[in-house]
């Protein structure tokens, strides 16, 4: 069995300033890897090259900013030559409530997931139900499981946060060459925040990232559209996905 | 087939699993017996009914292959399930024969290292592979076909029906039932009749373009 256990993400994010042709705040919520002596990341960093697509953070910030104030807080989409490496785990989205009540949408591809969350999850957005202990062997079998947790905490009680599992995205690969997704989800009640978008496109870049050159996918015919907007193509060259005695 | 099928074999959804010989004014039907696995996943597809045995008598073949393993070998080529006595030089050979770009010999060990099940034809004469498939995946849900190759010379007899019959039974086996691959416009037709369908229900598959991306 899985379970999820995150180095508290809560009082220990060091803020770092990067530079940023943009209108969004300038703010990067250093990334808490456990991988890292705890010495290093608390040093300044400064991300080089990063040039954010307008239009992309347009559309999550419209999606996001309503009366509460939000801070995007990210990486830049493009992939840059000399960019370093995608940090496991960062803070995708910061809001704060009136009322102190901070949430924070954090992502990973570290791959610990709690399979009952998940479950419950697929439940929430009508999938049909598979067996857990299959459900788990495969996401361990899978080269790379991204998700989304929503992060909430009050502001008066320190270290007292509600966790919780809002999206997932997995993806199968041989290490070298090709990798496909599957299982891309979101909480209905997150969805339309471009939060699945982000997901994905962070998915995609660490397996670049990773030097896997062929990313691959199957879309229901009614998600077509969303993966065209994220770079994939249907059909390239006309080469067409097939599948072995499907069920309808 | 301008033949009329008596009722029971309209539950072929497939007729692929089946054809039939004329011998004289007779036709005979012949059925591949089918493999426990398949014909689980057959029953449970609906494309077989569990209830509605064929009766008639007609003649059906003991292999559960096209060509058996027996056939094969008497040949001259073995079948191979695993890494070790592949040489990949000579498995980047046939990759670049058949069209695909010539690949890192050290990636290839490790795509293969991760890759789920794998089948391989050896020609006996030359130890070389003729042919090969591999599948990657996730060991439980899904399963996707990659690097399908048959050496050019050893092309039209067979072997990539070979192979891919078994790759897929393997897979059925351990309860894989979501196979899928990427298939290139011209060779569609040798995978349909293996039992694979375009774009079912309107999925679609997509591949990342890079080039894509900065368009936007």
């Amino acid at each position: 069995m899985l379970t999820h256990n995150v180095a508290a993400p809560s009082s220990i994010r060091p803020i770092l300033s990067y530079d940023c042709h943009c209108q969004v705040s300038n703010q990067l919520l250093f990334p808490l890897s456990p991988n890292l002596n705890p010495g290093t990341w608390k040093a300044n960093r400064k991300l080089k090259g990063c040039r954010l697509k307008a239009s992309f953070w347009e559309s999550i910030r419209s999606g996001i900013l309503k009366n509460n104030t939000t801070q995007i807080i990210e990486p830049p989409s493009t992939l840059e030559k000399e960019e370093e490496p995608l940090p496991e785990e960062f803070v995708l989205v910061e809001k704060s409530q009136p009322d102190g009540e901070v949430e924070q949408i954090i992502f990973s591809s570290g791959g610990d997931v709690d399979i009952y969350e998940l479950q419950a999850l697929c439940d929430k957005v009508g999938w049909p139900r598979r067996p857990l202990s299959k459900l788990a062997a495969a996401l361990k079998n899978s080269y790379m499981v991204a998700t989304l947790h929503s992060v909430r905490k009050l502001a008066s009680s320190e270290g007292d946060e509600q966790k919780k599992l809002i999206g997932m995205a997995r993806a199968t690969s041989d290490h070298a060459f090709n990798a496909t997704i599957w299982d891309v989800l979101v909480d209905p009640c997150y969805q339309g925040q471009g939060l699945g978008k982000a997901m994905v496109e962070k998915l995609i870049r660490t397996l670049l990232q990773r030097d896997i050159g062929n990313i691959t996918l199957f879309a229901d015919s009614q998600v077509v559209e969303f993966y065209r907007n994220l770079g994939f193509e249907p059909d390239p060259e006309g080469i067409k996905g097939m599948f072995w005695y499907p069920r309808y | 087939m301008a033949h009329k099928f008596p009722p029971i074999l309209l539950v072929f959804n497939r007729p692929t699993a089946l054809y039939s010989h004329r011998i004289g004014s007779k036709t005979i039907f012949v059925i591949h017996s089918p493999l426990l696995s398949l014909s689980q996943a057959m029953l449970s597809r609906g494309i077989v009914s569990p209830f509605r045995t064929p009766t008639f008598p007609f003649p059906t073949t003991t292999c559960k292959y096209s060509i058996s393993d027996q056939d094969l070998e008497s040949r001259g080529f073995f079948l191979r399930r695993t890494i070790s006595d592949l040489n990949l030089d000579h498995l980047n050979s046939v990759f670049v024969a058949v069209g695909f770009p010539r690949r890192d010999p050290e990636k290839i060990k490790l795509a293969l290292e991760h890759t789920e099940s794998m089948l391989w034809v050896e020609y006996k004469k030359t130890q070389k592979p003729v042919a090969f498939a591999r599948a990657t995946g996730d060991g439980v849900f899904n399963a996707i076909i990659w690097d399908v190759v048959v050496d050019p010379s050893f092309q039209g007899i067979g072997l990539g029906k070979a192979v891919m019959e078994r790759l897929v039974e393997e897979l059925l086996e351990k309860g894989i039932c979501n196979i899928a691959l990427y298939s290139e416009p011209r060779v569609l037709g040798f995978y349909r009749p293996l039992g694979f369908v375009a774009d079912p229900d309107g999925i679609r598959g997509m591949v990342y373009s890079r080039k894509q991306r900065k368009k936007k």
